[in-house]
Order: C-alpha cells, then structure tokens, then sequence
C-alpha cells in the first residue's frame, strides 16, 4: 500500500525536479542573454536560433522562459520558506503554551487572514514600489499566518495525545518536548503545506507580474511576458501560449505533488473506495430460492468472508456455521480479530466494500414461511427485508445517529422505508414511549446531540423495532456505555424479547458476562471460525473448548488471588497457524494440533467443539 | 440562535475596526517616510517641495493619534479621502463602481456552485469510474490555471479567433439588459472556474468521507433507499466542509476580480485599484482596499450563520 | 526497594484537590467553570496499591494528573514525601519526576509512532542523567525483558506492536527511572479479555518485586479488587466511599457502589436487582446537595440540600463514606 503511494509519487517529483533544474541550471544552459534586444526581428516565429520564436522586442521566448521560472520560483520558494518558519514557529509556540502566548503569536498572525490576499499585496506594492524584493516580503507576510494556523491546529490536536504527557511526566524539559516529540509528528501536514504554499505564491507572483505591479521589466517572469503577449495577440497568439503552458504546467505538476504527498503521508485516506452499498459485490451466483424450508429463523451455514491482503485474499471469516430459533437469543463472543462483527454485517448484507463473500449460505426463513439465501438475494430484495425483517443495533450510539436530523426524523424514516404513510408521528411517540425513553413527545423532536448515550441508544433500539423484526442483531450495544446504562440497556433488549413474540436474536460481544446476562446460547469465535456453541449455562458450566475455558478462567471474577492469563496474541489475519488457531497459545497442543486443523464436533446434543482433544479434556 | 448571530456580528464589527486600523497602520509601520516613499521613482529621491506638499495633503505632519481620530471620524461618515491625482472623493468613486464588482463576484459564485456542488456528488457516487477520473482531472487542471490565464485564453479563443463575444467591457443594466449580462457571463465564468474545481473537489471529499459513516449504515439497516441516503443523510451532512472551504477561497475569490476586471476592462471597484495602485494614489488604494476587505469580513460572517443553519449543534453550542 | 525514611511521612498525600475547568467561551462568551474533582483528600504509602472506580465524567482521570502534578490544582495541594510539588521549582519538580511515572489508558496513543520503543524507554534515563547513551540503551534491553518482550524489539517502530505488547512498552518506559510510584490510568480497558489479564498479572508481579505503590483507574470493580489493597469510589467529582478493596467489594455501603456492583454483569448469577434509573448527570451541570441523589434510590429531600461529607463510617470503622443515610442504610 504505502510502496503504491510512493510510486505514484514518483511521476510529479520528476517533473518538479525536471523543472527545479532547469531553473537552477539557466546560468550554464547555452542560453542567450535574457534582456537582449533585437528590434529587427520582432515577434518572429519560430527558427533554428530561437525554437519557441522572438517576442515583441525581438529577445528570445525560451530564454526568458527559463529565466522566467529561475525568477518565479525564486520569489515562491524564498517567501513559503520564510512563510513556513516564522509561522511554524508562532504555531508551535502558541499552540504548547496556549494562553497570552497564544494571543501574541497566532491570534495576532490571523489579523493578516482579515484582507483578501491580493488586496493586501497591493497595498504594500502602492508603498514600497514594484520589484523582486517587496514580492518576497510581501508574500512571506501573506502566507505565515496559514502555517501558523496548521502548525497550531497540529500541535494543538498532537499535544492532547499522550506521548506527549508522557514526556512531560518523564521530566522532559519543554525545548526537548517541542523539538523532539511535537515537530517530527507535526511535520507532515506543513510539508503539504508547504508545496501547497509555492504553488499559490507562485500564482499571486505571476497575477502582479501580469498587471505590471511585480517583477519589473526587462528581468523576465512569466506574469510579465503574458502580459507582454497580450498587447501582440493578434500578431502572435504563440507568444501567449508559451507562458501561459509554463505557468499552469509548473503549478498543476506543484499541486499533483501535493495531492500524492498528502496521500503518501497520511496512511488513512489511501483506501478509500466507494462504499460497497452504492452497487453490493457480495451477491454469490445461484437462486436465492430455497426449494425446503428450513426449520429456524436463520442458519449460517459455511460462511466464508475474505479481504484483500498484501499478497493475495485473506480469510477473515472461515466456515462459520449458526442457527438461530424464534424467540432464541444467540451471543456471538469473541476477541477483536475474531470475525464477529463482520458475521453480524454479512447477515444484513452490509458488509464493508473491501470484504467479499467467498462461500457459503445464510438462510432466513421469513414471515410467509419460505426460506432465501440473503447471500444469493438481490440488492433489491434484501433492503425489502432490512429494517422490517432484520434489524440491527449498532455499538456507537453517538455516530449511529445523523446529527443533523431530529429523533422522529430516523423513527420516521425506519417506517416509511417499509409502505406505512399515516399515523407516523403517533407511532415514533410510542415506540420512544416503549424503549423508555423519558417525556417521547418532546424527545421526538430534539436532535441527536441534545440525549444522553444511553438515550441515543434507546432511539437507535427504537428504529430497529419499528416495523416488529423477526431478527435483531445487536453488535456491542452496550460498549460504549457506562455499566448502570449498560444494565438499563440490556434490561430493555431482555424485556423487548418478551413483548415482541418470536422475535430471535444475535447479540455480539466480546463480555462474557453480557452472555451470561442475555443469552440462551453462545458462539464462541476465534480468529475467524466459531470454535464452540452450545447453550450458555452448559458452555459456561462445561466448556468443550481449551479457549473457551481460558476465557472463562482470564475474566476478573470470584475470588482467585491471581487471574489466570492466555499467553501471547491473537494471530494476524495474514498469518493463520496451519493447524489448530489456537494451539499456539494453548496449555492443552500436542504436535498434531499444529498439524491439521480440528473439525467441528458434537460433544453432546446442542453443542459443537472445534478441538482435536476435546474427548481427552473432557 | 439570535445570540450566536449577535455574538457573530459583534466579532465580525470588531474585526471591521481592526481591519480599517490596519491599513491606517500600514503607512506607518513601513519604515521610511510614507511621503518620500510614494514619490520615490526607481531610486530617485524625490523633490523635496513635493515631500511637503504630500505630507500635508496626507495629514501625515499631524501628530499620529490626531491622524489616527481624524481617519477614524471620516470613516464613521462615509468620508474616505481624496484622490492624490485629481481630488475626487474616494467615497464616490468606490459607490459607484462597488456594485458592479459585487455583481460580478455574485454571478461567479453562483455559477460555481451550479456546477461544482452536483459534479461533486456525482464523481464521489462514481468514484473511481471513468466519469470521476474525467471530473477529478478536469478540477484539478482548473485549479492550476491561474485566472488571468483563463480570461486571457477566453479573450484569445472566444472574441480574437472566433469573434463569438465581444473582448470584454461594460454597458449598464439600465440600457441594455441582454448584453449586460452577456458582457457579464465572459468574466463571471472566467473566475467561476477556480471556484467551481475547488467546490467540486471539496464536495467529491466530503461525500465520500460522509458515505462511510455509521449513520449511512444504520439508514441503511432501517432499509432506508438509496436515493433517500443520499439526499438525508449524506448530502447535507457533506455540506459544511465545503461550505468551510468556499469560505476559505472567498479571499482569493475577491482578490481575484482585481486580475479578471483588469482582463475584462470590468469597470468595477477592483480594477481601477490596478490604475491606482499604479499612480500610487494612497488615499484610494487605502478606501479601496477597506471596503472590500470589509466585505470580505462581512461575507465570513454570513458563512458562520449558514454554519448554524446546516448544523443544529452549532445552532444550540 | 530503599528503607523506609521517615515512616510517618506518606509517600504521597493529597489534600483538598479541587480541578476546574473553564470552557472555551470564546471573545464575547464566559462559560461557567466545570468542576471534574472536588475537595479529594488520598493518601498513599509506600508499595500500597489504591484502586479508583468511576463511570465516565467522575473525575477520576483529572485526579491521576493532579497527583502527578500534571495539571496544577485550582485548589489543594500534593505533598510528595511532605514536599509540596506546586511549591517547587521547575527543575526540582522535574528531578522528582523520575520517582512517579504514568502509563495511560490507549496503548496507540501513549507511544510516539516515530521514534523507536527502545529510545522512548530509554527517554527517562538520559533525562535524568542516569545512564549515558550505551548504558540507557543496556538498561532498555533489560526492561524490554522483564516485561516480557525481547530485547531485539528496541529497535522497532510502536506501530509493528499489538495492543497489549504496547501496553507493556508503555509499562517498560515508566519503569526505567525506578520509580517509587505509578499512575496506572485504565491500563486494560483498551485491550482484549485475555490480554486484560495479563497486563494486570505483570502489575501484580512487578509491584511485588519493586515494591512500587500504585494508583489503578479503572471503570471496573473486578479488576481493581484483584490489584488493590484499598479502592476509592468516585461520582461526579467526589468520593463517595473509601476502605479496604475486599471489603466493599463483598458489602458495599454506598448506593452508589451497591448499584455500581450490582450493574456489573456476571457470568455466575443474572441481574436481580432493578437497575439504576437514568444516567450521570453533567458534570457541568450537578444537582444540588449529594451529588448522587438524583439517582439515589435511598434518597430523601434533605439529601437536596447539602453535599455529605466524606466520614468515618458510622458501623464500619475501616472505611469512609460520603452518605447522609449511612447509619439508616446499613443492613
């Protein structure tokens, strides 16, 4: 990913570079003399002596064009330098002592953001005079407030962070904190900003050339030798054609540079690609149709998930097998990495654009009693479904929520998707009124922000009751939250099952002790694969699985004197252990769990174990 | 609301004042005598009769507080000051061509956001298609052609080459309405270009960054349609960076008509800065550049009520 | 560890620390003050461990920074070995840094991402010129071991490291100035259950070995009873119940950690208890008198009028508790 980045990078930093040289080098190119007049062949075209043909006082075009860059980008690059360290350093320094320094640094730099640019620059050229000179020090006051402010928004945010409190509770001396730890983590966005910065200056420098109000003539710029075209474009529109090509070439090939550096730089918007939702890959071939009912709300059967690794497709979620009954509620438990949520997500048929479905069935069996594959089924039909069928919470109330919309606004929006036209307002009223929410007529129209987490929750839970689902997934509900509100949330979901009759469901989580609280039956995931499932009391009581069991034993409970710990980490994706997932980090491995991995087996009826010992354990 | 909007005015009136006492400054921080300066002609020293005559037609040998009142009592009645060259009042200048000007940098907008807002959109929905990579490039070039090029290139093509419009201009409303706005739309578009690659990349930006949020997804758990996702809950959430950023280029927006009414001949309050700037008519430049600089002020202010109007949580903060 | 000096001086005591913050209100905007801790009073002696558990917004954070002297208190102060650390100098207040440490709550934001973990550990010895660049980066390697990474892995960047093997570089940097005292700020709840237990059983151990006092925050009752020997409850900046770790754990007396307790799920019974009605209330906005009784289901009215001090509990002579019904309540 990041090897990509830079080679796209490669391209506009030859290009820079290409152009860098050539400016550098002007002095030693077999070039004419920029200034030199030769009034006989005034404007003529192009000829072996003069490749790009003379200009209006007959001098050379592409002499001065590469004198004309040497000027340029001379007047850009000495003013962002100057731009970048004194903003950079009122930034810093007011951005770590905050307060009066603050004011005196980047407050007072921000007085400059009052005046339009050009305006400003105006104002001192009626001053100062035109030339070289002023540009440079104009510019430089025009552009260190916007480095102030980067380097002060940066500092601001990386301050909050704690490596740097962590310096500071080591002894370190301010100077030490700011050099050593802030400026390197700060670096990145001024380094965008500062190529961002040649490229403006390097437009306003051409802008008061073009009007006669920067470089002055004879030195050669490529604001002036447009402006020089102009008057003779009748004559010779190519004259004007040539700087105007240098101009916007060298600025495009800046502003290309920027945008890879940025991408190059910033490992988080690399990625990005369409969200899956706009056109669903995950369809696997085949008719949704099931000929047989299936018996159950949902089976999982065989479900395979996989991404896009460094070096091929990953497996994610391997051969992963639940069943859910009516009215049962099935806890999927497991570590970060172990697959749960994107299980959870494959059902609704939501999962991330960067996960493909590989294998596999997810069976729903609906209302009218006919079973589908919800893998195989359309877009289309699955979102028919979605909201009214299947319904899910999700684990940050907080985003889940549109800011910018009101309470019945989502409620209202959930029924509507699914035909229901009147009585809207009433119904949001009463399903507030169902999840506890208090005083639902005014809370119906407040906006997200104006609730508590635990009352964004009660909305989110709302919505997905709406239309009466025959399956809730709930993914982490109560995370987020504090552990009384946890308990009034899960008190909610627990009532919630009684009042609405049949309905199943999926509670993913990585708290046993939320199983223990909520579920009749747990799937215990791990690395990718369910390594056993059974009802929550037998599993708990008996676990069949050496991880399961581990999990058990490292939760802080009862009165042990020392907890008992899992040794190691959960394996990377990329780097599943050949045989048995877990056997590297189990008490129990013999060589062979190294060697092939277990199937699923049924210690007992109800409960599978993906253990090659499980017999011996027992 | 009303006290975010009063709070707002009040910070924007304070950064009006500040404004206008900076331009006063600037005469005076620059080290040297403002008078020798303006005369000074290519290193020249000045005549130093005119020295003195300037000097006094500036009240630059009052003492500076006295200056300073005086300046800040003309403002308070409308009263910017004379012209160096021909004692015009300044006040009058700029009110009649302010207008004009504003029109322009109305109509630019306008069109820039006609464009930009839905191309955006578009090329976040198809991001990674061909129609995004064409729109992407498109903005991208757009970006890096400065204006001036744009007018000068349109001159070149559209009226020199072609003789489809006019090379630029101005006739009043008043008299004729149709080539008004013809005369209008060269210069108008020349700077909507900028502006409108700026809007449509912001918005392509933000689209994507709103698409991946969990609201999207839980409207899409509710089985909320497609086309309704993206009109409630991505669009409008997508607005306020870009709102932001169009803030950010309403600086160089302005300063940009300085460049586009030069090419254009636009007889609006910025182009005959250039001629002032030029003759290095102080009071002016100085009248000039306050007002629009004001307006500059003004207009960030009317960004920060659209804020509150798009987003409830700036509205109750 | 060093005997013992003066065993009447605890090694840190804190009185009356009160923190408010005030929020940015803008040019024409005051906000009222926030108060995140209020008249807090701890006092920890050598190698003790002390436990603080809270919800979200009770200040228990802010208190670990204040006894750190992180952040200055608006009032109170914190006396290190009798010395109070806002009256000291820069410098001196710096030297005393070796001797308390912090490890944070997020392992991903507590290390720098571009400076190797064997140069952030080896940090605290060049500052406090206690080993020159050779033996810093000895002594590192030697920390790396013993909590139980490899002495090889100096040389890499943070990001090469999973959650809980960052944990434990954050643990190694705290350590390697020696110190006598450590701010352990929810050093678990970002990690995983079976990694969780881990870094407590390394706390634990080392704790043991160095003899080292210790302040674990934790939203978490279970986990501080397995690492403390006395707990401190917060709510809404104030402490509501203090004593001995096992012995609220087994009968609370504070409502507050009676219902705090009793929300925590099980995996051995299922909730029986109905639980607390509604939420934390802003910590910019408390109710007036007992800051819990809104939520209180002992409350009276006269609970509405003023704060309860924080006391000798009537029944209980090892604990303290901050309850205007603590005689009544007491089965």
């Amino acid at each position: 990913m990041r090897r990509d980045k830079l080679r796209r990078l490669a391209l506009p930093a030859s290009l820079l570079g290409a152009i860098l040289l050539l400016a550098l080098a002007a002095p030693v190119l077999p070039l004419g003399n920029p200034v030199s007049q030769d009034i006989n062949h005034r404007l003529a075209g192009i000829s072996a002596g003069h490749w790009l043909g003379q200009d209006e006082y007959g001098r050379d075009v592409l002499t001065r064009l590469i004198w004309g860059a040497r000027v340029s980008l001379s007047v850009a690059v000495s003013a962002t330098v100057i731009a970048t360290i004194v903003g950079t350093l009122l930034g810093i320094l007011g951005g770590y002592f905050r307060g009066m320094v603050e004011i005196g640094t980047v407050r007072m730099a921000e007085i400059v953001l009052c005046f339009p640019p050009m305006l400003l620059a105006l104002l001192v050229v009626t001053l100062l005079g035109p030339g070289a000179g002023t540009l440079i020090f104009t510019l430089a006051i025009l552009f260190t407030p916007t480095f102030a402010r980067v380097a002060y928004a940066e500092t601001l945010s990386v301050r909050a962070l704690d490596y740097v409190t962590a310096q500071e509770a080591l002894g370190a001396r301010s100077g030490r904190i700011l050099l050593r730890t802030l400026l390197p983590n700060i670096a990145p966005p001024l380094i965008v900003q500062f190529s961002l910065t040649i490229a403006a200056a390097m437009l306003l420098e051409s802008g008061l050339s073009f009007l006669g109000l920067g470089v002055v003539p004879p030195d050669p710029s490529w604001g002036l030798m447009i402006r020089g075209a102009r008057t003779t474009m009748e004559q010779a529109p190519l004259l004007l054609l040539w700087p105007c090509l240098a101009l916007t070439g060298t600025v495009l090939v800046l502003n290309l540079f920027c945008d890879r550096l940025r991408n190059a730089l910033d490992p988080g918007t690399g990625g990005r690609s369409r969200p899956g939702f706009l056109r669903r890959l995950a369809v696997l071939a085949g008719a949704a149709e099931q000929p047989a009912a299936v018996p159950g709300l949902l089976a999982v059967r065989k479900l395979t998930l996989e991404v896009q690794g460094p070096t091929g497709p990953v497996p994610v979620v391997r051969d992963v097998n639940i069943t859910v009954a009516p009215g049962e509620t099935l806890a999927v438990v497991g570590e970060s990495g172990s697959g749960k949520t994107l299980t959870g997500l494959a059902v609704m048929g939501l999962l991330p654009a960067a996960v493909r479905v590989t294998a596999g069935q997810i069976l729903y069996t609906g209302r009218d009693g006919r079973t589908r594959d919800l893998l195989r089924l359309p877009e289309r039909a699955l979102r028919a479904l979605r909201g009214r069928d299947l319904s899910m919470v999700f684990q940050d109330p907080a985003s889940s929520l549109n800011p910018l919309l009101r309470i019945d606004a989502h409620l209202g929006e959930a029924l509507r998707a699914h035909g229901q036209r009147q009585g809207i307002a009433a119904r949001v009223v009463e399903l507030l009124r169902n999840v506890g929410l208090p005083d639902p007529e005014s809370r119906a129209r407040s906006y997200p922000h104006e609730l508590s987490g635990g009352q964004r929750q009660r909305v989110m839970i709302a919505a997905a009751i709406a239309n009466h689902p025959r399956l809730l997934l709930a993914d982490e509900p109560t995370t987020a939250l504090d552990v009384t509100v946890q308990a009034q949330i899960l008190d909610l979901l627990a009532g919630l099952k009684r009042s609405e009759e049949g309905m199943g469901m999926v509670f993913v989580t990585h708290n046993l002790a939320v199983v223990a609280e909520i579920a009749d039956r747990v799937a215990v995931m791990y690395a990718g694969e369910v390594v056993e499932e059974g009802p929550v009391a037998e599993v708990f009581a008996a676990p069949r699985h050496p991880y399961t069991a581990a999990l058990i034993a490292s939760t802080p409970e009862g009165d042990a004197e020392r907890l008992t710990s899992i040794p190691g980490r959960v394996p990377q994706a990329w780097a599943m252990p050949e045989g048995c997932r877990f056997a590297p980090r189990c008490e129990h491995a013999r060589a062979i769990c190294d060697q092939s991995a277990p199937a699923l087996e049924s210690p007992a009826p109800g409960r599978t174990t993906r253990c090659l010992r499980w017999k011996e354990l027992a | 609301m009303l006290a975010y909007a009063a709070r707002r005015l009040l910070v924007s009136l304070a950064l009006v004042w500040v404004v206008a006492t900076l331009v006063f400054m600037v005469i005076h921080i620059i080290p040297g005598d403002p008078a020798e300066l303006l005369l000074a002609q290519g290193g020249v020293a000045p005549d130093p009769w005119l020295v003195t005559d300037l000097r006094e037609k500036l009240g630059l040998d009052q003492p500076l507080m006295t200056q300073y009142w005086t300046y800040l009592g003309g403002l308070a009645q409308g009263n910017f000051g004379y012209s160096l060259l021909d004692d015009h009042s300044v006040a009058d200048e700029i009110a009649l061509r302010l207008p004009r000007t504003l029109e322009l940098v109305g109509a630019a907008a306008l069109i820039a956001l006609l464009f930009g807002l839905p191309l955006g959109v578009l090329a976040a929905l198809r991001a990674g298609e061909a129609l995004d990579r064409l729109l992407s490039s498109l903005a991208a070039l757009a970006l890096s052609v400065p204006v001036f090029v744009v007018g000068t290139l349109i001159i070149l093509v559209l009226a020199q080459n072609l003789r489809l419009v006019p090379a630029g201009g101005y006739i009043a409303f008043a008299t004729d309405p149709l080539r008004h706005l013809g005369l209008l739309l060269m210069p108008a578009i020349t700077i909507a270009v900028g502006l409108g690659a700026v809007v449509l990349r912001v918005t392509r930006g933000s689209v994507l960054e709103v698409l991946e949020r969990d609201h999207v997804r839980a409207a899409q758990a509710r089985g909320v349609s497609v086309a309704a996702i993206i009109r409630r809950h991505v669009v409008r959430n997508a607005l306020t960076p870009v709102v932001t950023v169009v803030a950010l280029h309403l600086g160089a927006l302005l300063g940009g008509t300085v460049l586009v009414e030069f090419v254009f001949n636009w007889p609006g309050v910025s182009g005959y800065l250039v001629r002032s700037v030029e003759s290095r008519d102080y009071p002016e430049v100085m009248g000039i550049v306050l007002v629009i600089s004001s307006i500059f002020v003004l207009l960030n202010f009317l960004v920060d009520l659209l804020y509150a109007v798009i987003d409830p949580r700036v509205r109750h903060g | 560890m060093s005997a013992p000096l003066a065993s009447d001086v605890p090694l840190l005591r804190a009185e009356g620390l009160t923190r408010s913050f005030t929020g940015r209100g803008g040019l024409f905007r005051r906000s009222r003050p926030v108060v995140a801790v209020r008249g807090v009073n701890v006092t920890l002696q050598r190698g003790e461990a002390l436990g603080v558990v809270g919800e979200s917004g009770c200040g228990k954070s802010t208190l670990g920074r204040l006894l750190l002297h992180l952040m200055p208190p608006t009032e109170g102060r914190v006396l290190f070995e009798g010395e109070d650390l806002a009256t000291l100098s820069g410098a001196a207040r710096r030297g005393l840094r070796r001797r308390m440490q912090m490890v944070f709550q997020d392992p991903y934001g507590s290390l720098d991402p571009r400076r190797s973990i064997g140069a952030q550990i080896a940090d605290g010895l060049l500052i406090h010129g206690l080993a020159d660049a050779a033996g810093a980066e000895r002594q590192a390697a030697a920390l790396l071991r013993q909590v139980g990474l490899e002495a090889s892995h100096a040389t890499r960047l943070p990001h090469e490291f999973s959650g809980g093997q960052r944990q434990r570089i954050a643990i190694a940097r705290a350590l390697a100035t020696k110190p006598d005292f450590i701010v352990a700020d929810e050093p678990v709840s970002a990690l995983d259950v079976s990694i969780q237990a881990q870094i407590v059983n390394l706390l634990a151990d080392l704790r043991q070995e160095l003899g080292l006092a210790l302040l674990f925050i934790s939203h978490d009752l279970h986990v501080v009873r397995h690492l403390c020997d006395r707990v401190m409850v917060m709510y809404l900046g104030r402490v509501v119940e203090e004593g001995p770790a096992s012995a609220i754990f087994h009968s609370p007396s504070h409502p507050y950690t009676r219902a705090l307790l009793a929300a925590t799920p099980s995996m051995h019974h299922r909730a029986k208890v109905a639980p607390l009605p509604g939420e934390v209330p802003s910590v910019a906005n408390p109710p007036s008198g007992c800051v819990f009784r809104t939520r209180c289901p002992a409350a009276r009215p006269a609970c509405a009028e003023a704060m309860p001090p924080l006391e000798t509990h009537p029944n209980r002579p090892e604990r303290q508790i901050a309850c205007w019904r603590a005689a009544e309540i007491e089965p």
